[in-house]
Formats: structure tokens, sequence, C-alpha cells
């Protein structure tokens, strides 16, 4: 009996959830006949199971609006507000009976009847609810959602079966690896190896769909959205148009938990404080109705939930006023803020624009909550506010609480983890942009300007330092909370996707680690806890209004500044950035011009013969996509496998990370990329380009001419001659240069510095015969004028 | 009502372990150091796919680590939800004790007294009952202070 009754709770309690959004888009479309089924359906198994269960409150409940509702599916009576508000009310009902009696409590004994009435009384009076149902009709939440398909076939696990099948693979993968090193250490046999490999397939396999038990589809996370819309629309009297995306997402079950506080929040904040009333939102030309749209998609490993108003916005000289008032901000201060600083005032603990606490938000829990609450799970909360027209609240979470990708870092001989997100640079202290100095004990990093506080790891942790030779690594190191500062480590080792187990509470109360992980290897190793260890070596927390200054502007150099950037796909198959300005163009080049000479790889292009920078000459197709570079005299051509598109990026890289020919690795859209480095890329070229001769510069005189700059400079290097834009200030001219110029006084300068000048002229027409000078669009003539100069 | 208790010696002292709160007894190998901890956290060590937590018993009682090359077996247990190792000198016999378990008698050493709960009999020796859960209790509340 027991089981039979556990078993309708939960079922009932599931069922519930998903219904609410059910009935509010019912609520909109009345006429929407499968939605009515399914809402009919429930009450009706809810009766016949609770007559089974001698459950005589829910009987009545569920038979009063199985009668509603079947007077509806008859077309005896219409679905008005009323009607669907009495409905939600006795879900609420049942949903409250259905916890009391899962918790063993006694049933609450609150009156029924009241609801059951409320039920048919809009049956009485048809008519006269014509007007209530204007004036509630104000109110409806119009909910576009994917028309509910057909359930798959399911059944209900305990979360602990699935944690030992995890635990299971787990060893297996273990297992799996030993058997591996074992194998290797024999001579080899391929037999043996064919089995192994099929078996390792297949472990793999398994704990790629083990793993996907634990994920569920964000639909879960939307579930209560419609009815919370609805709600509180009613409440506020504002109408909303509410959108649900990409409810087939999936992210990890504990992940939607953890999501669904402040997601509600934010919802609750937008509906409250972001859309306006009708009245106000005619009075500022825009629809009545409020639109509201909450979007999940899944970006790389990460899960980003947009929740986007057309309200009003956030208004930031509000917040600053608040902050002032509340005596956190100095006018001063203020003053000096950009715009996103006094965004970022919303995140302070009791500051909001709502002009009065309502009963909706502003209830002492705000944005601050909801930020630590993001960042608690490794995730981002970011805002795009256009005041009066809207707010955008995105939020990024990972895939999983569990995996996460982490640094391996090498300290006082033993090895540790610390996640991705929390390094922000790594340098090598033999950096010239590092600079670190000791006063009084303290050690200061300073890193292009910027001071930061320095600690070793081994200090912190008391180990030993052993002696090493080369350079230790910097790593500037960010918590969600604290101010960064500089970690010094023996070696930044390996990144990798570590699956991060929880530490015993022992361990955990050192404060410096935040878990653990298991890598192939079989040994243990240590999560570090990026703000524990600032905590635990007691570095300043506090900042000083000037360092902020500074910093923030650091930081706006080092993130806000972005460039676009062409993205590529190399010919080996990895995906690079190269800063977008350093590319002339790209062009097709018919793979039979390239070959190799002295080891070296070229390109026949316009008769001369141009460096492959990557080195690449022999290629399987007919015709490579190549970017042509140039520096400010010399030009490389780089093939690639493909040209994907446009982005922008940081201006430096997301991770510093020096070697060959890359810089770093910038983050675009979810995708890690790797950044080329242009300054290796040129200085990797072969000192002099094969077919070069001793050659004058062309130097255009007119150099802040927008024709000069942008047709003729583009058109003479085309044709392979050097271009130098005015001309030089240290009249250092070769006599075999030529000065190009369009105006006769520039003429004669040229003429007295002792070079050839051709002059260029906008009209097709001499002025004269005297006129010396060459139409601007005469290419052949412009041409031989200049080669005539050389030689 | 027989008891299987697991008798074992630890720091010098013969103590008895009630069995249900015993789930193996391995022989350590590899003991990753966990730096920043006091001497009762000996490190971690992987059994399959679990990670354990190895604690230092003797350090715990006496405030003296043991050396590395003295680490012989650790007794597992999962306590609250996760999986401790503690050490031991050596593991002599799991056994029932049918007098079951008998008052402390005796003063008791003041390092062992927050530990023992009780004294059972076994072959003519009194074993000082111990529970794993009391060494853990002990070691977080001596992190506190």
């Amino acid at each position: 009996m027991d089981e039979l009754l556990q078993e309708f709770i939960s079922e009932t309690q599931e069922t519930l959830e998903a219904l609410a959004g059910e009935v509010v888009a019912w609520e909109a479309d009345p006429s929407d006949r499968d939605r009515l089924d399914a809402i009919f359906r429930f009450f009706h198994t809810v009766k016949g199971s609770c007559g089974f269960l001698n459950l005589p409150r829910f009987e009545r409940l569920s038979h009063a609006a199985e009668d509603v509702l079947s007077e509806i599916r008859a077309g005896n009576r219409q679905a008005d507000p009323a009607t669907v508000n009495a409905v939600l009310g006795l879900m609420d009902r049942i949903g409250e009976l259905t916890e009391a009696v899962a918790m063993g409590a006694a049933l609450p004994h609150e009156n029924d009847d009241y609801l059951i009435a409320a039920l048919s009384a809009p049956a009485d009076a048809m008519v006269q609810s014509e007007g209530a149902m204007a004036e509630a009709g104000a109110v409806t939440a119009a909910v576009a959602r994917q028309a509910s398909h057909a359930a798959p076939r399911t059944i209900r696990l305990p979360l602990s079966l699935i944690d030992q099948l995890m635990n299971g693979v787990s060893d297996m993968v273990l297992a799996r690896n030993e058997l591996s090193r074992k194998l290797r250490e024999r001579s080899a046999d391929p037999e043996l190896d064919t089995v192994f490999e099929r078996l390792s397939a297949c472990v793999a396999d398994m704990r790629d769909v083990i793993s996907k038990t634990r994920m569920q589809r964000v639909d879960r996370l939307f579930a209560a959205i419609p009815r919370m819309v609805r709600d509180l629309g009613r409440d506020l009297g504002k109408r909303i148009d509410l959108t649900l995306e990409g409810g087939d997402v999936e992210m990890d079950r504990e992940m939607v938990e953890m999501v669904v506080d402040p997601l509600t929040h934010i919802v609750r904040n937008s509906i409250d404080h972001g859309i306006e009333t009708p009245d106000r939102r005619r009075a500022k030309g825009k629809p009545e109705a409020g639109r509201l749209r909450v979007e999940a998609r899944q970006s790389g490993n990460q899960i980003v939930i947009a929740i986007a108003d057309d309200g009003a916005g956030i208004d930031t000289a509000r917040l600053v006023e608040k902050a002032i008032a509340a005596g956190r901000l100095t006018p001063d201060a203020a003053a000096r803020m950009s715009e996103q600083d006094r965004l970022d005032l919303i995140f302070q603990a009791g500051l909001s624009t709502a002009q009065q606490v309502t009963a909706i938000s502003g209830r002492g829990v705000g944005m601050d909550v909801v930020r630590a609450n993001v960042e608690r799970i490794g995730g981002l909360i970011a805002l795009d506010n256009q005041p009066g027209q809207g707010l955008c609240i995105t939020l990024r979470v990972p895939l999983t609480l569990t995996i996460i990708p982490g640094l391996i870092v090498r300290a006082g001989g033993q090895h540790f983890a610390i996640p991705r997100s929390a390094v922000v640079e790594i340098l090598h202290d033999n950096n010239d942009m590092l600079q670190i100095s000791e006063v009084g004990g303290a050690q200061i990093a300073t890193i292009r300007g910027v001071r930061h506080s320095m600690i070793a790891l081994e200090d912190v942790l008391g180990m030993d330092r052993p002696a090493q030779v080369g350079p230790r690594a910097i790593m500037v190191v960010r918590s969600a909370t604290g101010v960064p500062f500089a970690m010094g480590v023996a070696a930044v080792d390996n990144h990798e996707e570590l699956v991060i187990r929880p530490a015993s509470p022992l361990v955990m109360a050192s404060g410096v680690y935040a878990g653990m992980t298991l890598p192939d290897n079989g040994r243990p190793m240590l999560l570090l806890d990026a703000a524990g260890l600032a905590n635990a070596a007691r570095l300043p927390n506090i900042i000083d209004d000037r360092a902020q200054q500074q910093e923030d502007q650091a930081d706006a150099q080092a993130r806000v500044e972005m460039v676009a950037a062409l993205r590529f796909e190399e010919l080996t198959g990895e995906r690079r950035l190269l800063k977008l300005s350093l590319i002339e163009r790209v062009e097709d080049i018919d793979a039979r011009l390239f070959g190799r000479s002295g080891g070296r790889a070229f390109v026949r292009l316009d008769g001369r013969l141009v460096p492959v920078a990557n080195g690449q000459a022999g290629f399987d197709r007919d015709k490579v996509s190549a970017l042509r570079l140039r520096d400010d005299h010399r030009e490389a051509c780089y093939p690639v496998a493909a040209v994907l598109d446009i982005v922008e990026m940081p201006l430096v890289p997301d991770m510093v990370a020096m070697h060959g020919v890359v810089s770093g690795v910038s983050v675009i859209e979810g995708e890690h990329l790797e950044v080329l480095n242009p300054f290796a890329l040129f200085a990797g070229l072969p000192e002099e380009t094969m077919a070069e001769q001793p050659r004058g510069r062309c130097l255009l005189a007119d150099s802040e001419d927008g024709w000069t700059r942008e047709i003729l400079a583009p058109l003479l290097r085309q044709a392979g001659h050097d271009v130098l834009l005015g001309l030089p200030a240290d009249a250092a001219v070769d006599p075999r240069d030529v000065v190009l110029c369009s105006g006769s006084d520039a003429a004669q300068v040229a003429e007295i510095m002792g070079c050839r000048v051709v002059q260029l002229r906008a009209s097709p027409r001499a002025t004269g015969p005297q006129d010396g000078s060459i139409y601007r669009y005469d290419q052949d003539a412009l041409m031989a004028a200049i080669a005539g100069g050389q030689g | 009502m027989e008891k299987l208790y697991l008798l074992a010696m630890l720091a010098g002292t013969r103590i008895a372990v009630e069995a249900g709160e015993v789930e193996a007894v391995v022989r350590l190998t590899d003991i990753s150091p966990v730096p920043g901890m006091g001497a009762h956290v000996a490190g971690l060590s992987a059994l399959r796919s679990r990670v354990l937590t190895i604690i230092d018993v003797a350090a715990i009682v006496h405030g003296r680590a043991t050396p590395a090359e003295q680490r012989g077996l650790a007794i597992i247990a999962d306590i609250s939800g996760h999986s401790y190792g503690l050490m031991v000198d050596s593991v002599t016999d799991i056994c029932h004790v049918p007098e079951g378990e008998l008052p402390l008698r005796g003063q008791l050493d003041a390092a062992w007294t927050p530990f023992a709960r009780a004294i059972v009999e076994h072959e003519g020796y009194p074993w000082l009952l111990v529970s794993l859960a009391g060494f853990i209790e002990g070691c977080a509340a001596a992190q506190a202070a």
C-alpha cells in the first residue's frame, strides 16, 4: 500500500509540474483540444487513483474539476479566465495535499468547498461574467511552445542507482587503463591489441551513455515559468507575451536544480521592474503587451540561458543615486565610473532600482544573491542594458557540475589542478612584461603596469621548493569574488577536462582546496580554490580606488578591447584566428604555383616568389585558399584549408601561451581557438625574398588623401612596389625612389630632394602641352612611369 | 548478542573496532600528500576509482606523524558519505567476542580518553573499543580549535 501511495504522490507531483504550463497555454487558446484533454486526463487519473487509495478530499476536488472540464469539452461552457483560475486553484490545492501526504503530515484543513464553489460560479453567471472577463482578460500570457509530442517511454530510477552505475563505469575505465599499461609492457600482439581496442571503445561508449542519464531537458526548468508569468502579470495588471525556446537542450540534473532559483528571480524582476504597465507602454509607443523571452542553448561545454524583456531596462542613474545615498559610493568616485561599472552596482547587496518594495520581488533577495548563486556553480552572469528599450540577462553555466576544464600545475614536486576559468593569464618569470619586486617580505608582481600581490604556491601550502632549471610560471588568478593576484608555480603542465569529486570535509576544512580529481595515472590530485588561496596567504582584499581604476583600465584593455579577426581552418585541421588587419586579401591560388626551394616553401605570384609562412607546399587539391599577409615591407602567403568567418577577438588572447607561431588561446563563441602570432610568423620568414632586386620605393606624397591610401597604395603594393605613405621626414630619399603626387608644389619639393616625380591628375585630359602629369586611372602609363625611373 | 570485532594494533595499543564500521582493510601503496594540512591527514590514495583520505590515527592520538616507511595497513570506512582510510600498525583478527563490551577500568592515558568507549576481552587480553567516526570527528574538532 505504501508503495502504491508513494507512486501516486510522485506521479501526481510530476504531472502537476508539467501541467501548469499547459493550463496557461489552454487559457490563451481555449479551443486547443489537446491541452484540454491533457488536463482532463490528469484530474481523471487523480480521481481514479484516490478512490482506490481512499483519499476522499482528493477525490472531491478532482471530481469537481473533472465535471467542469467535461462540460467545456462538450461545448456547454466556455473556458473563461475565472474558470481557468478556479482550475488552477484546484491544482494548487491538490499539490498541497500531495505534499502533506508525502510528508505524512495531517492534511491541512482548508475550505475545499470555497474552491469548488468558485469553479461552478461562473456557470451560473455566464452573462455577467463578460464584463469581468474583459477585465481579467487584460492579462493573458501567450505561450509559444512546440506542440507537445508523444512522451518517450520512461521508467523511474533512484538517483543512487545511477550514481552506483557511474562509479562502476569509472572503475572500469581505470581497470582498462591499467590493462593498457600492462599490455604496453609486454611484446606487441596485434590480435590482442584489436580485442583490447574493441573493449576500449565499448567502455568509452558506455561512459558517454551513462553520463547522459544524468542529463535532463531544460524543459523542466521552464515548466514553472508560464504559470508564474501569468500569475504575476495578473497581480500587477501587466500583459506579457512569453516565449520559451530551447527546452530540448539538456543539462546536468543537479545543474537544473541550481539554476531554478536565479532564473525564477530574474523572471520575477523582469515582470515587476522591467516591463511597464500597459498605459505607460502605450505612452512610450511600445505595444501594450510586454515581451519576455527565455531561451536556452548549448555553446561548447556551457549552457547559455538568456532572459530578455522589452521593458524599461535598468536606470543606472538611479542606481548611482541609491549607492551614494547608502554611503557606498562617493559622488567623486561615481563621476569616474563607466556605464558598465554603474550597471554592475545592481549586483551590490541591498541596492534595487525599484521605487518601492513590492510583494513580488524586492524581498531583500537581490541580484547580489543571484550572482553569488550563479558563480558558485562556476557560471557567469552578464547584463545587456538598453535603457528604455529592455534588458537582456545572460546566464552561462557549465554543462555539469562535475566536469570542468582545468590546468594542471606543478609545485613542490606535486601536481595540482586549478579551474581554467580562474586563470587569467600565464607568463614565465623571465618575461619582459613582468617585474617582480619585494618590499618588507611582500612580493609584488607588476604586469604591464598593473601591480598584483604575488605568492608562491609552495609557500602558501608550506612545501619545500626544489631547485629547478628554467623559468617558473606566474599565473594571474582571479577568483569569483576577490582581487586578481599573481601566483608562482614550478610549471603549468597541461590543460585537461577534469572530473571533479568532493574532497572529504577534513581536506576541505583547510580552505585552499575545492575538490579532488583522479586522473588516468591513478594518483589523486587536488583542485585548488583560488579564493581560498588568497585567504590563506592573507592577501589584502581591499583595493584603493586608484588601483581599482587602473585595474579597470587594464581590464578594459585586456577584456573589452576587441579586434576583428579571421577565423580559418588550417590544412592540418585546427581552427585558428589571425588579426584581420594583417591580411591583405584572401585568394584562391593554383596549387601548382607552390613549390619548394632550399628547404623553404614559396609560391609564384605575379612573377615574384613569395614565401609561404606555414611552410606548406604540397596540396591534395587544385586550388588552395591562401591568406596574403603583409607587414610594412614584406609579404607572405599563408595557405589554409578554409576561411570560416570574421569574428571579434580580444586584443590580448584569453590565455597567453606563446609557443611557435601561436600567441595564445581565445574563446570565441565557446570554441577554443589558437591565435596566430604575426610577429613570429614574419620573424620565421627567410631573410630575403628570393627574386627581390634592389629597387626604389614609391613615396606617396599625399598620404592624407583617401584615394591615395585606399586605391593607389594597394594597386602599387599589388604590383610589387614598396610603398611609403608620406615623404620621409628625415629626407633620407634614395635616388631610385619615385615620388607620386598630385599637387605641383609637392612635385617641386621632391625634385629638390633629387628623385624622380610622377605627377598624377584627376581629370582624363591634360591641362596643356607642358603638363607632364598622368591621369590617375591610366594604369599602364602609371606603371610605365614608375618603372621608367628604376633600373 | 554477539558482535563481530576487528582487532588491530594502533600506535602500540590494542584496539577493537565494530566490524560494521569497517568496509575493508587494504595495504597502502601510493599516498599523495595533501600539503597545508596537519600531520593527521597523511594524504590521498586511490582505491580503484575511489579516492580515500588517509588518516594518520597515531598522529591524532599522540600528535606524532607515522614515518612514511612504517605506513602499512589502512582500515577503509565510509564516514558520512566520504571514504577514509585509517592507518593502523597491524590487524590481528576478526572475531566474535562472547562477553561483549565491558566498561572501562583503570586510568586511561589522556591521549586515548576522547576515543575509547569500552573494553572487549579476547584471548585473555583487553582491547580498547574505539569508533572510527570518533577519530574523524576528533580531528575535525582539533582543526577547528
